[in-house]
């Protein structure tokens, strides 16, 4: 007894210093957000829901359409490639497999700011997609892909596939093969297969790549600054720009908590869905 | 940005150092100079110390309101000579902060080009000595543009369409599209305001991208062929392509101005004359502006410094974009949301 209480203390003494941190640095923050959004803007401590109604005016109403309308275009082309590519990695034999994984993560080790430059130098008037289209004879005039809509899916997509690819894989590679055999066995064919026994199992894999994408291209606005030329408002770029220009820190608050709110709903139904607790690939 | 934080970092540590240096006591005459960091050549401050025997201290701030904070704190004191942006020193004159010029101790006061004084923060030039005026211009290649391009109206021209790059400011683009319409960049009035937007986002078409950061890449590497850019952008652009053309808007220029003045309770108050008569003399000034890349403010310098950093004779009037309320700054805010979604 004696000796089970005293390795309850020393737990509680291990885990006191990430309590300490959670508190100061993640509940804190979100307080001080929470508050800070009921505000009004001219300062002081009075409680005010005129940023919330802020948020009903269509033009910034329109930023979280434009902002949802983008993370579901990058996330669907996402799933689309990343699918595929986690899965196939995840059959590769062992020392391919962790050559592909090493190739996977490679990029982050350069900043993601840089690796967008370099899509600037591919994409622009001058670049290196329009020579090649253009020695190819595909095109004869130069195609205006930077600073457009396309620009940034291809960002996005660029920045957030890894993530896909990640939890697909390993979910994929927890997949117990005998049971597709079985199936093959029993008469199925290879897409009936794969939709019965491959896609279910790797699911939980899938919709959690699906929040780790969707969740941070609503709030990825560099994309939009760098490769769309700022020409899209995201609810990022709009909290970053009260932040900072417009110094109306209230309404960035709000925004921020809407957000929040939305990302929250979107995790709780995750969790309703698949009944994980933690998001395949990175639990 | 990233470059930005640095900088503030590095100019938090160099403050607390020069804090703790402070701490030993004076021992020659000292200036203490309080400005952004880089503000001027290593050459200038050397040569001021060896001209005079007064060693200048360099303090820097990151922000303009870190600068009214600290000299607020100090009662005006601590600093001897501030160099600040035009709309804070409002109001540091307003909190009786900032020393009346005794002009008899600076005798080449006349070298400052009218064209940078009597303004709002300084209507009858009794605080303030400009230092350098930052001035965002348009800039177009005029292969590629089949307009010439006389003024802000311009810009709305169908003939532009998806070719001009802007910087992100929205009170100065905000403020631009009102001198284009004949009000001032600093309008209050909501309807106004609303007028504005409407006519910016007749823009939206013309927009190839807008951006604070390096804003004349687009212009160099044929993205734009016509570019709204701040100065050193401007400055940056001539320097790689001289075949671009130059554009003073004949609506007015919207700039901001930086000024050089001394704290009402300045320590060393005549060491503080003799610098700013020192960065007075044209040869200085204009060392200063190569450096700082921004337009000479000092008539005496203009012939001495890198001619795109001389404003043209023509030019005779300007605004500058001021404080605003709340309640205008959040419309203004508004009104640029709108035109941003109205690009794509």
């Amino acid at each position: 007894m004696k000796s089970k209480a005293g390795k309850k203390r020393t737990s509680v003494f291990m885990i006191l210093p990430l309590y300490l941190f959670t508190i100061v640095f993640v509940a804190c923050p979100l307080i001080y957000v929470l508050i800070l959004s009921f505000t009004p803007q001219e300062g002081g401590f009075a409680f005010t829901l005129e940023n919330y109604r802020r948020i009903l005016e269509p033009v910034y109403l329109d930023t979280f359409v434009q902002s949802f309308q983008l993370a579901i275009t990058s996330t669907l082309i996402i799933c689309v490639v990343g699918y595929p590519f986690g899965y196939f990695m995840a059959r590769l034999p062992k020392e391919k497999k962790e050559k592909a994984m090493l190739f996977l993560m490679l990029p982050f080790w350069v900043n993601s700011l840089i690796r967008l430059y370099g899509w600037i130098i591919i994409l622009q008037k001058k670049g290196i997609l329009n020579y090649i289209l253009e020695k190819l004879g595909i095109i004869d005039e130069p195609l205006k892909i930077l600073y457009s809509y396309p620009a940034i899916v291809i960002g996005m997509v660029y920045v957030l596939l890894p993530f896909m690819a990640m939890s697909v894989y390993s979910s994929a590679e927890k997949l117990d093969w005998s049971l597709v055999e079985a199936a093959r066995d029993l008469g199925a064919s290879k897409t009936q297969a794969f939709f019965h026994i491959i896609l279910k199992l790797t699911f939980p894999g899938l919709l959690s790549g699906i929040i780790l994408t969707f969740i941070p291209s609503m709030g990825l606005f560099f994309i939009a600054d760098i490769l769309g030329g700022n020409k899209i408002v995201l609810v990022g770029s709009l909290i970053q720009e009260q932040m900072t220009r417009g110094n109306n820190w209230p309404f960035a608050a709000a925004l921020a908590v809407i957000l929040m709110l939305l990302t929250t709903a979107m995790i709780m139904a995750y969790r309703k869905i698949t009944n994980a607790k933690e998001l395949e690939g990175i639990g | 940005m990233k470059m930005k934080k640095i900088a503030a970092v590095l100019t938090t540590t160099a403050l607390g150092v020069s804090l703790l240096a402070g701490c030993g006591g004076k021992k020659a005459e000292e200036l203490v100079l309080f400005t952004w960091e880089g503000m001027f050549p290593q050459e200038i401050l050397d040569g001021f110390e060896k001209e005079t025997g007064i060693k200048v201290v360099y303090s820097n701030f990151d922000t303009d309101e870190t600068m009214l904070e600290k000299l607020s704190q100090a009662k005006g004191g601590d600093y001897d000579v501030v160099i600040a942006d035009d709309y804070i020193i409002e109001k540091a004159v307003e909190q009786q902060l900032v020393k009346k010029l005794d002009k008899e101790k600076i005798k080449n006061f006349d070298n400052i080009n009218p064209l940078y004084q009597g303004q709002f923060y300084d209507k009858n030039n009794e605080y303030t000595v400009p230092y350098g005026s930052g001035i965002p211009l348009i800039v177009y290649d005029p292969s590629q543009v089949d307009i010439e391009i006389k003024g802000y109206s311009d810009l709305w021209d169908p003939s532009l369409e998806d070719s001009i790059a802007l910087v992100a400011n929205y009170r100065v683009i905000c403020g631009i599209t009102q001198l284009s319409m004949g009000e001032s960049m600093n309008e209050e009035d909501p309807e106004v305001i609303a007028k504005t937007g409407e006519r910016l986002k007749e823009l939206a078409p013309n927009v190839r991208m807008i951006q604070d950061d390096n804003t004349q890449n687009a212009l160099l590497n044929g993205e734009a062929s016509v570019g709204f850019l701040y100065t050193s952008q401007v400055t940056a652009a001539l320097a790689e392509n001289p075949d671009l053309k130059v554009v003073y808007p004949e609506e007015g220029l919207g700039f901001g101005i930086m000024n050089m003045f001394i704290p009402s309770n300045a320590p060393s108050e005549d060491a503080a004359y003799k610098f700013i008569d020192y960065i007075l003399e044209p040869e200085n000034a204009a060392e200063c502006f190569n450096h700082i890349g921004y337009y000479s403010t000092n008539k005496a310098a203009d012939e001495l410094v890198n001619p795109n950093l001389v404003v043209p004779e023509n030019v005779t009037k300007g605004e500058i974009v001021q404080n605003v309320s709340q309640e205008a700054e959040d419309a203004y805010s508004k009104a640029w949301t709108e035109f941003k979604a109205a690009c794509d």
